[in-house]
């Protein structure tokens, strides 16, 4: 273990996030908000912490990030982040707890958007701005964007890049990781800037199209506003969303492509296939039920219904109704889709569609095994076989998963709140979803969870974004022996 | 530069590592999933599972978008086929990995560049000749010359009664006023240095130090070696690189080769006018004795399998055999065997992928070589009108640390680098860098 190493990527990273706080400035100049000082001092100190770091931790030119190092860097590097971005909204004063800060910043951090804040609306637009940043950063990722601007990396980068990007297979785009990483990011800036855009055209401030484009491309959830999107009442603004949440659970492979003029990709791609079918049906179905049980009209229950579900299984989190109040068993069923996820190499979290398609094959597959014992029968995805190897891992993925949302829930339960929104709860923010169920629903929040809880939740959602095994793997002890 | 390497052995990957780390965008093509997934692990590289024969992966590969294409797999037929087609397909440079030396040969009349393969490289052909050459020059343990023996860069195991043990550099200095040598590095305990004057030789240090011609016998004399004639040889194996070696040798000196398979030696035998070809198992103390080891200069051995090699050679240096050069295949056990008390370790595929790596710098770099076992570069540049290492004498320069400029060879004239050196346009200049270096230093010849 290189621990000058970990120490100082972990620098650079702090430097980054310190220099991201200081985007909200502008904003709190032009709003006249009190926050100045806040994001002045913790932009600052931050910055210049990580820069002590980083000069203070001499590295060998050619000292190589091993596997170990690159696992404690990302763990580390995603803890030390959240942490320091506390220190606006502590030093503010709008969020007092340290508990609650950190909870507030890992939700952010981690594109799971799950508030404590019961009105959003009283903090001041610098604050709000570095919120929605926050969602922005870890959405693609802030390794993946220290790789892309630090060359230095290039060499332990792979090391890195596999162990913060999500989904069982890393696709590069370009020979080089840093290359990759700068390809990633210029898709993801070229969305959000569209968005933007697109919000503009409806009629938003610059300040709140901003702050919804970083939450929906990050396919975060954070919303500067108390009603969430429901606040604007605009179905244009709403059917630009869930435009925009489709594309952020979606393999950004599949865009760079795109982008290069093979549309046809999209199409290729049996993930794709099934996310897309997987939404159709669960939309249909749900549109027709409000139809005929709610007597809404076609358009609007359409659309809020493509609206629930995209933000719930591009693992976003954004409101506009009540769904829970659709149908008794609303809950369960999307209980049912907080398990999902959408595509691996998209922004979202959660199991993701890639594996449970891998796992339905092979449990398919398994019966063909048992008619001819003697035949070679693969898994096969994208027209190419899945070695068995990756069947193994995207198994016990999928098991370590359940096993901890499980044991989460039972947690969350004795911590005082009753079985379904402990459940829905820890759904949410493993999958970095945002809203859970009921008390925790998408018209609560968080704020009433246990002290105690709050831990457990946040230590979930690195969890979950980290995809489990990067960051377990840290507790183990075998990890730590020489 | 887009690079395509197909075949992920020890050649390939050795390639791909290296040039990755020069920011080469390589992309790596192989049959075994297993060896990709390593690689990938190991080096910044995108990996494509196929054969490199199959259009449907080069085309993947994007071959037609490629600078050069690599073919290294353990199989020629593969690799002459997949250069073709890859060349076909638009890569506008091919290499291949050759297994015959017959395509080499200037007077065989086929073109092979019109077919689609710019450059061929044989390693055991490069192997045997590596070899020859430090039986020539009997003392060194590496040999480099520049420009035909202007300037060489030698290594130098130093023994225990050396005169230079326990000086200092500045002593050595001042003991000879003339700047005929200078030593670039100093090989110790698995690290490669750059030694400053105070630095002191030690015992089993391994000393880098380029040398004039007339500085030849001073370093020789200072390391406590003297450059005998060899004249007696025994090669272990008879395998292509032993062939090679004795159809070089056999001429000059008495040479023996050992071969255990039969057939084998009778295809020796038959080929060899003047070498005596002897059957039988090399590991058999008891044969060697016989076949007279104790009188022979040198010992090579080159059998398919490194670790007979490394115990043949052994044996041979605790016989009393002054040099032993063993061919090691397997990369990882370089650093151990240097250790061990060996002379020279030969591995052909760290050859032929820095014979590969020379041919991509050609453009900037006139010669490369990366020194076996010890983590170093010595290149030589050609300085170009204008290029930063023009303005200042050497020590005003800033040179990188982990990089020192050796010599400069001038017109006919070859001179050792001082302090006060200017370096002008048109000269060759000689640098040895660590790896850390190689970069700062390619930026005072651009």
């Amino acid at each position: 273990m290189n621990f000058r190493i970990v120490i100082k990527i972990i620098g650079f990273l702090l430097i980054l996030v310190g220099f991201f706080m200081l985007t909200g400035i502008p904003f709190s100049v032009y709003y006249g908000g009190d926050d100045i000082p806040a994001l002045l001092i913790s932009g600052l100190g931050t910055v210049l912490f990580g820069t002590i770091l980083w000069f203070t931790m001499k590295v060998n030119q050619v000292t190589e990030i091993s596997k170990r190092d690159a696992y404690l860097i990302v763990t580390l590097g995603w803890v030390a982040s959240s942490i320091f971005a506390t220190f606006p909204f502590l030093i503010h004063g709008s969020i007092p707890s340290f508990t609650n800060a950190f909870f507030e910043t890992m939700s952010g951090f981690t594109t799971t958007g799950s508030s404590i804040l019961t009105n959003v609306e009283a903090l001041p637009h610098g604050l709000l701005f570095w919120r929605s940043m926050t969602h922005w950063l870890g959405g693609m990722g802030i390794i993946v964007l220290s790789l892309a601007i630090l060359p230095l990396l290039g060499i332990g980068g792979m090391q890195l890049y596999q162990a913060e990007v999500a989904g069982p297979s890393k696709e590069k785009l370009h020979p080089r990781v840093t290359e990759t990483a700068k390809r990633l990011w210029a898709i993801y800036v070229i969305l959000t800037f569209a968005e933007v855009c697109f919000l503009l055209l409806g009629d938003m401030s610059l300040f709140d199209a901003l702050c919804h484009a970083f939450g929906t491309l990050a396919t975060g959830g954070f919303s500067p506003k108390n009603a969430s999107v429901a606040h604007y009442n605009s179905p244009y603004i709403e059917y630009i969303i869930i435009v925009f949440m489709f594309l952020g659970g979606t393999n950004f492979a599949l865009h760079y492509l795109a982008l290069h003029g093979k549309f046809k990709s999209y199409f290729q791609d049996d993930e794709f296939k099934f996310y897309i079918s997987f939404i159709f049906i669960t939309v249909l179905f749900a549109t027709f039920y409000l139809v005929l049980s709610n007597s809404q009209s076609l358009e609007s229950a359409f659309r809020n219904s493509a609206f629930s579900i995209i933000s719930i299984l591009s693992s976003t989190g954004f409101v506009t109704v009540d769904y829970e109040a659709w149908a008794p068993f609303a809950t369960q069923f999307f209980l049912f889709l907080l398990l999902f996820g959408a595509c691996a190499g998209s922004t979202s979290g959660g199991v993701k569609m890639i594996r449970y398609q891998l796992l339905i094959k092979n449990g398919i597959l398994e019966f063909k095994r048992l008619i001819h014992p003697n035949a070679v029968i693969p898994v096969r995805h994208n027209n190419k076989t899945v070695s068995s190897e990756i069947i193994s891992k995207v198994s016990a993925f999928v098991l370590l998963y359940l096993a901890i949302f499980a044991i989460g829930s039972v947690t969350m339960a004795f911590l005082g709140l009753e079985l379904q929104s402990a459940m829905g709860a820890v759904a949410a923010c493993m999958a970095n979803i945002g809203p859970g169920l009921g008390t925790t629903g998408p018209v609560s929040n968080f704020s009433d969870v246990h002290d105690v809880g709050k831990w457990v939740l946040s230590f979930l959602m690195l969890l979950g974004r980290l995809e489990i095994f990067t960051f377990l793997i840290i507790f183990l002890p075998a990890f730590w022996k020489k | 530069m887009r690079i395509v390497i197909a075949g992920m052995g020890d050649v390939g990957y050795h390639l791909a590592k290296q040039l990755s780390n020069e920011e080469h965008d390589i992309i790596a093509i192989d049959m075994d999933q297993q060896r990709l997934s390593y690689s990938d692990s190991m080096a910044d590289i995108l990996t494509i599972n196929g054969s490199s024969t199959n259009i449907s992966t080069l085309k993947q590969a994007q071959v037609e978008k490629a600078d050069l294409f690599v073919a290294v797999t353990s199989f020629e037929e593969v690799n002459v086929t997949s250069a073709i087609l890859a060349k076909k397909l638009g890569a506008k440079k091919t290499i291949a990995r050759i297994s015959n030396s017959e395509y080499l040969d200037e007077k065989v009349d086929i073109k092979f560049s019109e077919i689609g393969i710019d450059f061929m490289i044989y390693p055991e052909e490069l192997a045997a000749r590596e070899m020859v050459n430090l039986i020539l020059r009997s003392a060194a343990t590496d040999i480099m010359d520049f420009e035909g023996g202007k300037l060489s860069v030698i290594g130098l195991r130093l023994d225990k009664d050396a005169p230079v043990i326990r000086k200092s550099i500045l002593d050595i200095a001042k003991e000879f006023e003339s700047f005929d040598f200078r030593i670039v590095a100093l090989h110790r305990n698995f690290r490669t240095i750059i030694p400053k004057g105070n630095d002191r030789f030690l015992p089993n240090d391994q000393v880098f130090v380029i040398t004039r011609p007339e500085g030849n016998n001073v370093v020789l004399k200072l390391a406590g070696k003297e450059d005998i004639n060899f004249n007696n040889i025994m090669i272990l194996g008879g395998s292509k690189i032993g062939r090679r070696v004795a159809e070089l040798l056999e001429d000059k000196m008495t040479v023996k080769l050992i071969e255990s398979d039969e057939e084998k030696t009778l295809q020796l035998a038959d080929s060899l006018t003047s070498t005596l070809v002897i059957k039988g198992d090399g590991r058999d103390i008891d044969l060697l004795a016989q076949e007279g080891i104790i009188d022979v200069d040198a010992f090579v051995a080159v059998t398919e399998d490194a670790e007979t090699n490394i115990i043949t050679c052994l044996m041979a240096k605790h016989l009393g055999v002054k040099k032993a050069i063993a061919l090691v295949d397997k990369v990882n056990y370089i650093p151990l065997t240097q250790t061990i008390g060996l002379d020279s370790l030969i591995n052909k595929k760290l050859i032929a992928a820095n014979n590969i790596s020379r041919y991509i710098r050609k453009s900037e770099v006139l010669a490369l070589s990366t020194l076996e076992g010890i983590d170093a570069d010595i290149m030589e540049y050609v300085v170009q009108p204008n290029s930063p290492i023009t303005k200042k004498p050497i020590k005003d320069l800033g040179f990188p640390k982990e990089a020192i400029i050796g010599g400069i060879i001038r017109g006919e004239e070859s001179m050792i680098a001082v302090g006060d050196t200017r370096i002008q346009k048109g000269d060759k200049v000689v640098v040895f860098s660590l790896p850390g270096g190689v970069k700062q230093t390619e930026k005072f010849f651009k």
